[in-house]
């Protein structure tokens, strides 16, 4: 039987030996001493609650033991009682450090392409969230009509038939509130940064496109294949941001960091909204497997099965707006860049060529970029070199 | 590394050698150093003036230091335990804490009342009790309780030197079963200060005194299953602080509050009460209360069935969450 | 019993004062009982909250305030206010102590006197710690406390006198035995005899003195204030006399005592028995008894009219002296009032 060292004073939570009474290998009747301890308080004898023949001691005279580690152990036949202990088991407190406690304010996120969702704090009676919870509303998303903003249960039913879309039939004259998507809201978050802290200028200019349309069409015709015009598109810039580095670059600080690396950014219509996936490495590829990788891209993006890495990291944005009928534009540059080409449709239009009016296919070009780091005359210049490639794609398909 | 017990005997002998107006009072506080050890040895360095044994007395302790405190010393009295102090009550609701009042600042009473405190000792009938709540009722009085070798240093040091009555609750079960680091010169801790002991983001537990290290055991229990507590160690009963347990629910949106004491009455339910009232819309869940049930603190055999343990805490906390 | 000035004005031995000291504490006397008839008056006219007259307990409480030097403490009850005014509480404090207004309770700087106990038995022991704490500070003044027959049975009278015996702190125990707690004669009070035989118990000097013999009173309590200040321990004073009014305003003494009995103690009267003595001695006269008549009268009114005319505090007021600073919770209440 173990005997544990009991605790015998309020709290007590070790002790030392001082003297074995009863040595190893002898026997011991109930109650009689069998060892002194001392505690904080006083040297006492401990009787044994068994008896038996003392088959060990659990420390030896001068060692210190814990309350609850075995004192002795005693051989015996019979039922002996169990002495109680407590449950006095020192503890070491870690350093004292000051803890981040879940009130103290976050840092702002980095920029990512997550939706971000509002912050705030959510004002809401626990029977309105519950509500909530019941009717899956995200309470985030529910603007409050109640006091100082409190989101109410009217609030909550609402945000819920809106999601399903039952419009009640006596509230025509009612405005109708429609909460905005996830990927509404990113887009919504992030153009807000932007328009924020990007001091835009926008260049505009047209550029004849009829030699890099007919080059398409060759090309078509060669590979048997649709060949996106942003390819071409992409082909030409890499080529000017090479020359320009400030178009491929990113603000830090007070330091303008000018990428290596040319990850082109492709702004794709989803029907939802915008996407941009980027064309990782876009100086390394040929026409044909860039034409590849933005098929692939597109689609993936349509179909919301882009993975977060092929949505990060673009250097410089191309957006075809010539997609959708768009012409000139205001573009607005993605945070973490410095510019944004989109490119309008091609329409033909009474140009002048050798004195002579002629009709050629001109197309829409607006350059947007950050006036902190890029200046008019840069961006005029950058124009015109791209525009040079665009009218004349030997200068970059090589 | 330190125990409570020698923290508190550290900063007594601090404030009876930097203030010649303290003196200490109690059964058994001089020539054995206290039934605890705590005043163990200041008998010796500072005499039987400073350091002084009295008769079985409660109510004459506090009454005799009371009138010390208006004469312009500084009381340090002992209780032997919060089980016998209510003889003294009396002298404590009808003067200690009122005297400034009574007299619109003209005397007032700058005196310590120590008092240990709780269970988990295995002791006899009366001396485990925890009924804090009868003195952070009186109003005049502050009630302060520590739960770690640092705290105890410091807010009995700030407590001395307060200009106003203190109770001083001890945790007796950890006395010694704590240690902490701790400077050995003069430290303060101010009063009316809560503690964020642990920082978390899905729910906060408050407690003090003995039931911090429960709450601790039950924060790892929590880590475990992926859900991070906010432990907030009081630290100071009146004048509470608020702000503190209020932000914190804020950002959790749960809470379970902590103590041994009797459920009904108990200081808990002032703690829920701040909490509905400055965070109600934050939260998710109602708040839970761990506590002993509202029966006398029962005697050893079975007294585990009636102190919160660990288990219970987080039990409380999952529920919060399930809510 | 000591007893020095008999009710017939004549002495048993030497008076403790000359003569002029006298007139001064005979004057004092008639003063307090001037006080104790306007507060009683204006009391039933609605204008304190409640009263409780010490008349009958002049030589008591007058007696052995005389024999204090100003920087000793005293703790005195609601019914002493003669002594706390000998010892320079003022009529005006003591006034809006009564009118419930607690500035009442704040007397000047220089003045010892703690803010009366309302409460019976528990204060016994602050002069206990009082007094130990001049000590401690090296002081020799002493610490002087009253209480009735009644607040002798309260536990913290026994605690009091155990520890003042104990750490012989100069602590002087002053019982107005006026007869009565309330309804109870003291002869429920107790089974002791006396109540200065209690002392025995304690192993402290106990003295029992004719409470209503301005000279014996004030004799006894020289002597033992000399002994307290002297380190040579406390004594408790038991001073016998009569509470000729009622217990409060309020109080109806009448169903619980005979005429024949309050008929009986008007014979010992302790003014009437000075007058007496002074008398004799050639030192009294009509038109200076009214004129120091007058001149009370004159404070007293001038006192009542300043009570009552310091407006009441506002509802803020009642935060700012619960602590030395307003803690967080009560200035947010105190918020709540504004």
């Amino acid at each position: 039987m173990e005997f544990r060292l009991p605790d015998i004073g309020e709290g007590l939570t070790e002790a030392e030996i001082v003297r074995w009474l009863v040595p190893v290998g002898s026997a011991v009747e109930i109650d009689a001493p069998l060892v002194e301890v001392e505690t904080d308080k006083a040297v006492v004898e401990i009787p044994s609650p068994f008896a038996g023949t003392v088959l060990a001691h659990g420390a030896e005279e001068g060692e210190t033991i814990l309350v609850g580690s075995v004192l002795a152990v005693i051989g015996s036949d019979t039922d002996a009682p169990i002495v109680g202990t407590l449950d006095t088991q020192e503890e070491a407190l870690p350093p004292r450090v000051d803890v981040v406690p879940a009130s103290a304010p976050t840092p702002p996120a980095p920029p990512s392409s997550e939706p971000g969702g509002l912050t705030g704090a959510v004002r809401a009676l626990p029977v309105v969230r519950r509500l909530a919870r019941e009717l899956g509303v995200d309470l985030s998303r529910v603007a409050g009509t109640g006091l100082d903003g409190k989101i109410t249960r009217d609030d909550v039913q609402r945000a819920a038939e809106g999601h399903s879309g039952i419009r009640s039939e006596t509230a025509t004259e009612a405005d109708e509130r429609v909460p905005m998507s996830r990927l509404r809201r990113t887009i919504a978050s992030h153009m807000e940064r932007s328009w924020r802290e990007i001091p835009h200028v926008t260049t505009f200019d047209q550029v004849d496109a009829s030699r890099l349309l007919s080059a398409r069409a060759a090309l078509a015709q060669r590979y048997d294949r649709a060949v996106p015009i942003e390819a071409l598109v992409i082909k030409a810039v890499l080529p000017v941001l090479h020359r320009f580095p400030e178009f491929n670059a990113s603000l830090d600080g007070d330091d303008v960091i000018l990428h290596k690396r040319y990850d082109v950014g492709l702004a794709v219509d989803t029907g939802g909204g915008l996407i941009v996936p980027v064309i990782k490495r876009a100086d390394r590829m040929d026409l044909m497997g860039m034409a590849d990788e933005i098929a692939r891209l597109s689609t993936a993006a349509r179909q919301r099965t882009l993975v977060p890495d092929e949505v990060v990291g673009a250097t410089f944005t191309v957006s075809n707006i010539g997609a959708v009928g768009g012409g000139f534009g205001t573009p607005i540059i993605p945070y973490g860049t410095t510019a944004i080409l989109s490119v309008g449709r091609a329409a033909d239009t009474p140009v002048v060529r050798n004195g002579a009016v002629a009709i050629a296919p001109l197309v829409p070009l607006s350059l947007s970029y950050d006036h902190r780091i890029i200046d008019g005359g840069l961006g005029r210049a950058f124009m015109g070199v791209l525009m040079e490639n665009l009218e004349e794609p030997a200068l970059f398909l090589i | 590394m330190k125990t409570i017990a020698r923290s508190i005997n550290d900063a007594l002998r601090t404030a009876l050698a930097e203030r010649d107006e303290v003196v200490l009072m109690g059964e058994d506080v001089g020539r054995t150093g206290g039934v605890f050890r705590v005043t163990d040895g200041l008998l010796e360095t500072f005499g039987p003036d400073r350091v002084i044994d009295t008769p079985v007395a409660e109510s004459g302790i506090v009454g005799t230091a009371f009138g010390m405190a208006v004469a312009g010393l500084r009381p340090v009295v002992e209780i032997q335990f919060m089980g016998f102090s209510y003889p003294a009550y009396d002298q404590i609701v009808s003067h200690v804490g009122r005297i400034r009042n009574r007299s619109r600042h003209r005397f007032t009473a700058p005196m310590v009342i120590r008092m240990p405190y709780g269970g988990g000792i295995g002791a006899a009938e009366h001396h485990s009790e925890s009924t804090e709540a009868i003195y952070t009722h009186i109003p005049g009085v502050k009630v302060v309780v520590p739960s770690t070798p640092y705290d105890a240093k410091g807010l009995l040091l700030a407590a001395i030197d307060d200009p106003d009555p203190v109770i001083f609750m001890e945790p007796i079960r950890l006395y010694r079963s704590v240690k902490e680091e701790v400077p050995d010169e003069p430290i303060r801790v101010p009063i009316g200060e809560a503690r964020v002991v642990r920082g978390g983001a899905d729910v906060t537990i408050i407690a003090y005194g003995s039931m911090t290290r429960e709450s601790r055991q039950a924060a790892d229990l929590l880590a475990e299953q992926g859900i991070q507590a906010e432990i907030i160690d009081l630290r100071t009963l009146t004048p509470l602080d608020s702000d503190t347990v209020v932000a914190s629910v804020r950002a959790t949106h749960r809470a379970v509050v902590v103590h041994e004491a009797q459920r009904t009455g108990g200081f808990g339910a002032e703690l829920i009460a701040r909490i509905q009232e400055e965070a109600l819309y934050s939260l998710e869940a109602p708040i839970e209360r761990v506590t002993g049930w509202d029966i006398v603190v029962p005697l050893k055999r079975t007294e585990r069935h009636h102190l919160p343990n660990a288990d219970r805490i987080v039990r409380a906390a999952l529920r919060t969450l399930e809510a | 019993m000591l007893q020095i000035l008999r009710p017939d004005g004549s002495l048993t031995s030497d008076p403790p004062v000359g003569i002029d000291r006298t007139r001064e504490l005979f004057a004092a006397m008639l003063t307090a009982r001037r006080y104790d008839e306007k507060a009683t008056a204006i009391q039933k006219q609605g204008r304190l909250a409640t009263y409780a007259p010490f008349r009958g307990q002049e030589a008591a409480q007058v007696g052995s305030a005389a024999a204090l030097r100003p920087d000793d403490w005293m703790v005195a009850t609601y019914r002493d206010a003669a002594a706390m005014w000998m010892h320079g509480y003022g009529w005006e404090l003591l006034l809006l102590g009564r009118m419930g207004d607690e500035r009442g309770g704040h007397p000047a700087d220089g003045v010892p006197v703690l803010p009366p106990s309302i409460t019976v038995g528990a204060h016994m022991l602050h002069a206990v710690g009082l007094a130990w704490a001049a000590r401690i500070r090296g002081e020799d003044r002493i610490a002087i406390t009253y209480f009735g027959d009644g607040a002798t049975s309260e536990g913290d009278f026994h605690e009091a006198m155990n520890f003042a015996s104990v750490y012989r702190t100069g602590t002087v125990f002053v019982c107005q035995n006026n007869g009565y707690a309330i309804s109870m004669p003291v002869s429920g009070q107790t089974a002791s005899a006396t109540i200065s035989q209690k002392a025995l118990a304690y192993g402290m000097e106990g003295v029992r003195v004719d409470g209503n013999d301005l000279f014996a009173v004030l004799a006894a309590t020289n002597a033992a204030a000399g002994k307290a200040r002297t380190g040579r321990g406390p004594t408790l004073i038991e001073a016998v006399t009569y509470r000729v009014g009622p217990h409060t305003t309020t109080d109806d003494p009448g169903r619980y005592r005979t005429g024949g009995e309050e008929a009986m103690w008007r014979d010992l009267d302790p003014v009437e028995r000075v007058r007496r003595y002074l008398v004799a001695e050639s030192a009294w006269d009509a038109e200076w008894e009214a004129q120091v008549l007058a001149e009370a009268t004159g404070d007293i009114e001038t006192a009542v009219r300043r009570a009552e005319s310091l407006p009441a505090a506002d509802g803020l007021e009642i935060f700012e002296a619960m602590f030395e600073r307003l803690t967080p919770d009560l200035a947010r209440q105190q918020g709540d009032v504004r």
